[in-house]
């Protein structure tokens, strides 16, 4: 955790799997139609941004993709499987695959924080044994920076520290993919730079592939390879940072009015 | 249209406890049982209500016997207070009066804690994780207070029985033997066996309505609220129409 990478990380091998792939996705909420037909492509060893205004059905989407809520059209693949179609057995075994890291982080606030790192690994007997379970509780806290907190419990960690709590639970099941839900939303500056930075790092470590839901640029610029333009419940344009800070389009120019 | 809308909502409740109700016994028995859970839930629902359940059914045994005594005395039937108090009890006011303390207490903690737990992403960080939180905290809930139940029926039953003869030595002087056989020659296996039975859908009644609630909260905070209330309340009512409803099935077979 000493090195702080300055800037995202390394563009991935445009000809790696891809290890999402979303078509005509839709979804609505009674009268009200989020998504509209979002295509989306996630490659191995990616870090894909997708941004959008608030209320835009960004968290949706990630929701859909894990079978929270159910798409009312289109198509989920998730490692080569048709999530749409899983059965619940089926879908368990690909979610233990998949992390989530909620914007409330969602730790268990009746456990400690040990317990919350624990209670994947006992539902999934992932851990052989109480040696395995310490050391890989240990790993993912050392991971996140935050080896002293075990003992606590929720209520008594700081938002940053919630979400790399969260971030560690996610980890601890050692998942190909992550999902991010706003992770820097509602943390100071510095927090939210450091969250980035761990997004970064354990992406080198542990080799995830992310969808990383925002409407914060800083977090685009830091972390993304690429990123997706969420308007009107379309993947209206994709590009790198770089290429939507060049684009004349307005849409694209509203979002760089406070950069 | 306020009655119309009014009865939607009543028809809506009905048929989602009922669906929510198949979906445990669908899932009751699934092949990988949580039992740490299950005896986590059975500690909280069952040994940690018992004090509640000792001190109203020794107040209500108390209570009965002090307060029927006059009455009897005016016939000159006091011997028949052991025999009154014990029918009344095990009959009827020991096992109500368990399963709407347990209604309060138990239906109202699952209602919030679930509630909670849906309103901060908890159940969705769960089942996100691979585990299936329907089974891992509603169905342990549910068996939970079908379990413990009729076993705190039956404690409230026995402590309320010893506090008549408490209520009977206030002023008399009746030794625990006598009145304790007395208890039994009036008391027959068909008056326990009602008891005992609707003892267990009192208790199924508690965790489905305390889970449904819970876990179909909504509006934050506020719905936390809601859920904890309205699991007592249509608790209750639950208890009471299966009260109803076990007294005229004991009739029709004639056990009464």
């Amino acid at each position: 955790m000493d090195a702080k990478p300055a800037i995202s990380s390394a563009p991935p091998d445009a000809s790696a799997e891809k290890v999402i792939s979303i078509r005509g996705l839709a979804k609505s909420f009674a009268d009200n139609a989020v998504l509209k037909g979002f295509d989306l492509d996630l490659r191995r060893g990616e870090n894909l941004m997708v941004l959008g205004k608030s209320g835009s059905g960004k968290s949706v989407l990630i929701k859909c993709i894990v079978r929270l809520l159910d798409a009312d059209a289109g198509s989920i693949n998730v490692l080569g499987q048709d999530v749409l179609g899983l059965d619940q057995d089926a879908l368990d075994r690909i979610r233990v695959k998949i992390g989530f890291l909620f914007q409330s982080s969602a730790l268990y606030d009746s456990m400690t924080v040990q317990e919350n790192l624990e209670f994947p690994l006992r539902r999934h007997w992932i851990a052989k044994g109480a040696q395995d379970t310490e050391s890989l509780v240990e790993e993912v806290l050392t991971a996140v920076g935050l080896p002293q907190t075990r003992a606590m419990y929720p209520s008594e960690l700081s938002g940053g520290m919630k979400r790399r709590i969260g971030l560690a639970r996610t980890l601890i099941l050692k998942p190909e993919i992550v999902l991010y839900d706003e992770p820097t939303t509602g943390l100071d500056p510095i927090s939210g730079k450091e969250i980035v930075e761990l997004i970064l790092e354990l992406q080198r470590t542990y080799g995830t592939s992310s969808i990383i839901i925002s409407h914060d640029l800083h977090v685009a610029k830091l972390a993304a390879n690429r990123i997706a333009l969420l308007h009107e419940g379309r993947n209206y344009l994709e590009g790198t940072y770089q290429d939507l800070l060049a684009s004349d389009d307005p849409l694209v120019k509203k979002f760089f009015i406070f950069m | 249209m306020g009655w119309r809308i009014g009865f939607d909502a009543f028809v809506s409740e009905v048929g989602g406890i009922a669906h929510f109700t198949g979906r445990y016994f669908r899932n009751a028995l699934y092949p990988r049982f949580e039992w740490g859970e299950l005896l986590r839930q059975c500690s909280i629902s069952g040994y940690r209500s018992l004090p509640l359940v000792a001190i109203t059914a020794f107040i209500m045994g108390l209570v009965l016997t002090v307060q029927s005594r006059p009455t009897l005395a005016r016939f000159g039937a006091e011997s028949m207070l052991p025999a009154m108090v014990a029918i009344s009890m095990v009959r009827e006011i020991a096992p109500v009066i368990t399963a709407l303390i347990c209604a309060g207490k138990i239906g109202s903690s699952m209602g919030a804690e679930l509630g909670s737990m849906k309103v901060t992403e908890q159940i969705d960080a769960m089942e996100v994780s691979g585990t299936n939180p329907f089974r891992y905290l509603v169905v342990t809930r549910i068996w939970s207070t079908i379990l413990t139940l009729p076993i705190l029926v039956v404690l409230a039953m026995g402590i309320s029985i010893w506090a008549s003869w408490v209520g009977v030595n206030i002023k008399d002087a009746v030794s625990w033997d006598l009145f304790y056989r007395q208890v039994f020659e009036s008391l027959e296996f068909s008056d326990f066996i009602p008891a005992f039975v609707k003892s267990y859908f009192f208790g199924l009644a508690i965790g489905v309505v305390g889970c449904y609630k819970g876990y179909h909260t909504l509006k934050g905070t506020e719905g936390v609220g809601q859920a904890a209330h309205s699991a007592v309340v249509v608790a209750s009512l639950l208890i009471f129409i299966l009260d109803l409803m076990a007294v005229q099935i004991t009739d029709f077979l004639g056990i009464n």
